[in-house]
């Protein structure tokens, strides 16, 4: 009897310790997903791990509130009353207005996109819009019917082409205007604004205590601050061959507090006579850039990760590794047109086994 | 009067055990619903958690949203695997993705505002 009695004891030990390791990560935090789609044309998904569902809801709130006021000041789709945003700096920009009066979101965004376009050599210019708009429509068109989808014509591009220096958009910081000298100039932000807004969002989250979350505005991943479990969080990047199940990604990393924004040809795209064209554009060649199927960047910054991951596509290889190189804190993966892989000197200390 | 006290000592071993058995279920059953138990596939649709299913069910079932119940998501649910089979969205990236089925992957048709998702629930 005795030994029975002591078996089951042991037994009741062993379920019970079983039971404490059982919910040894999940003491107090639980982990929540939102997701949107009101912003910035695409799906946000915001991660967090808070005490209770009230707790993320409250934060939550914020976050897109911001999201949805950058998001106001930065489309180029939409006018919205009483805002002077992207919009309507392209649309009053017809000879006949002076400058605009806009935010100062606005007129730091602006600024960071020069930076940018100095930085990458021209290869990112939000300058572009004229030419964008054209590949943007036939594109859409293109989706509409693909029977008879239509490539751009040349002429009408390089005409386009004549309408982007981007030193005709003259900003005045202590103004806080803007003023486009060329009236048939627009511009497309669609490659920086995305990746800035998140990052000031995720600027104000920090300085506001709202740690351990994980914002994706569309592929723009930014990590901000520590996760409340201890962990760091794992992401993969997809693989672009995405017919190969056996693979579905093809680097998988460990971050905290960085961001990864991976710009892909293989997605957003529409077909002509059996060919692809995606969405980025080489402002040489004013056609889909061929060199990659996609590029991801690394660094703290989803401004600069947003903005280089597309420059980058623009760029011969070498040329861009030696960019990324002078760059401190910063990494990147090329996946070339036929599937290889190149990376940046540091980028694989982040990788990590799935 | 021996004997009695042995029949009582018996007895009172009988309740012994059985009130540690009793323990030990419940520690069990706490044990068992506080694991993962296994993944589960959640559809939302523009952000509201509308269905959810095991990933181990196999299924075929249409997802419908827009105004008038107009555009229709069918997801597949088999071999613990979820992925979309068919759309009547424009861009069709839905269709075109892989199947999911670790916790945190998701498919997401932008147009109709759906995300299929992974998660591990407790």
């Amino acid at each position: 009897m005795k030994k029975i009695i002591s078996l089951i004891i042991v037994v009741c030990i062993f379920v019970i310790s079983l039971n404490f390791t059982g919910c040894k990560n999940q003491v107090n935090y639980e982990k929540f997903t939102d997701y949107s789609f009101e912003y910035f044309d695409t799906v946000t998904t915001i991660i967090g791990y808070e005490n209770s569902k009230s707790d993320f809801d409250k934060n939550c709130d914020k976050i897109k509130s911001l999201l949805e006021e950058y998001h106001k000041l930065y489309t180029i789709y939409n006018r919205y009353d009483g805002i002077n945003n992207l919009c309507l700096i392209n649309s009053v920009n017809d000879g006949k207005h002076s400058e605009l009066t806009v935010d100062n979101k606005i007129i730091d965004m602006l600024s960071f996109a020069k930076e940018i376009y100095t930085l990458s050599d021209g290869r990112l210019n939000i300058a572009m819009g004229s030419v964008l708009s054209i590949w943007h429509n036939y594109r859409q068109d293109g989706l509409d019917n693909p029977e008879n989808a239509e490539l751009p014509k040349y002429d009408d591009l390089k005409e386009a082409y004549k309408h982007t220096d981007i030193n005709n958009l003259i900003i005045n910081e202590n103004k806080s205007t803007v003023y486009i000298s060329d009236p048939k100039m627009k511009l497309d932000v669609g490659a920086v604004a995305k990746g800035y807004a998140v990052e000031q969002i995720a600027q104000y989250m920090k300085k506001n205590g709202m740690d351990g979350y994980l914002l994706n505005v569309g592929g723009n991943v930014r990590s901000v601050g520590h996760r409340r479990d201890g962990e760091k969080w794992k992401v993969g990047i997809e693989n672009p061959d995405t017919e190969n199940i056996e693979k579905p990604y093809i680097e998988y990393l460990e971050i905290e507090d960085m961001s990864l924004v991976t710009s892909g040809s293989y997605q957003r795209f529409y077909t002509v006579n059996g060919k692809n064209y995606h969405h980025i554009i080489d402002p040489e060649t004013l056609m889909p850039s061929d060199r990659y199927l996609s590029i991801s960047v690394l660094c703290e910054s989803s401004a600069y990760a947003d903005a280089l991951s597309t420059a980058l596509f623009s760029m011969e290889y070498e040329k861009g590794y030696k960019l990324i190189e002078s760059l401190e804190n910063v990494e990147a993966m090329w996946v070339i047109t036929d599937g290889q892989q190149k990376y940046s000197s540091k980028f694989k200390d982040f990788c990590t086994e799935k | 009067m021996l004997k009695s006290n042995k029949i009582k000592k018996v007895r009172n071993d009988i309740i012994l055990v059985a009130i540690i058995l009793s323990l030990s279920l419940i520690g069990f059953l706490i044990f068992k619903l506080t694991m993962k138990d296994g993944n589960h596939i959640s559809v939302s649709i523009n952000g509201k958690e509308k269905y959810s299913y095991s990933l181990s069910d196999s299924i075929e079932t249409d997802i419908i949203t827009g105004e008038n119940g107009e555009n229709t998501n069918t997801l597949v649910i088999k071999d613990c695997k979820a992925y979309i089979k068919s759309a009547t969205c424009p861009d069709k990236i839905c269709v075109g993705h892989r199947p999911i089925s670790k916790d945190g992957e998701t498919i997401v048709c932008l147009p109709h505002k759906i995300v299929i998702s992974v998660t591990e629930e407790k």
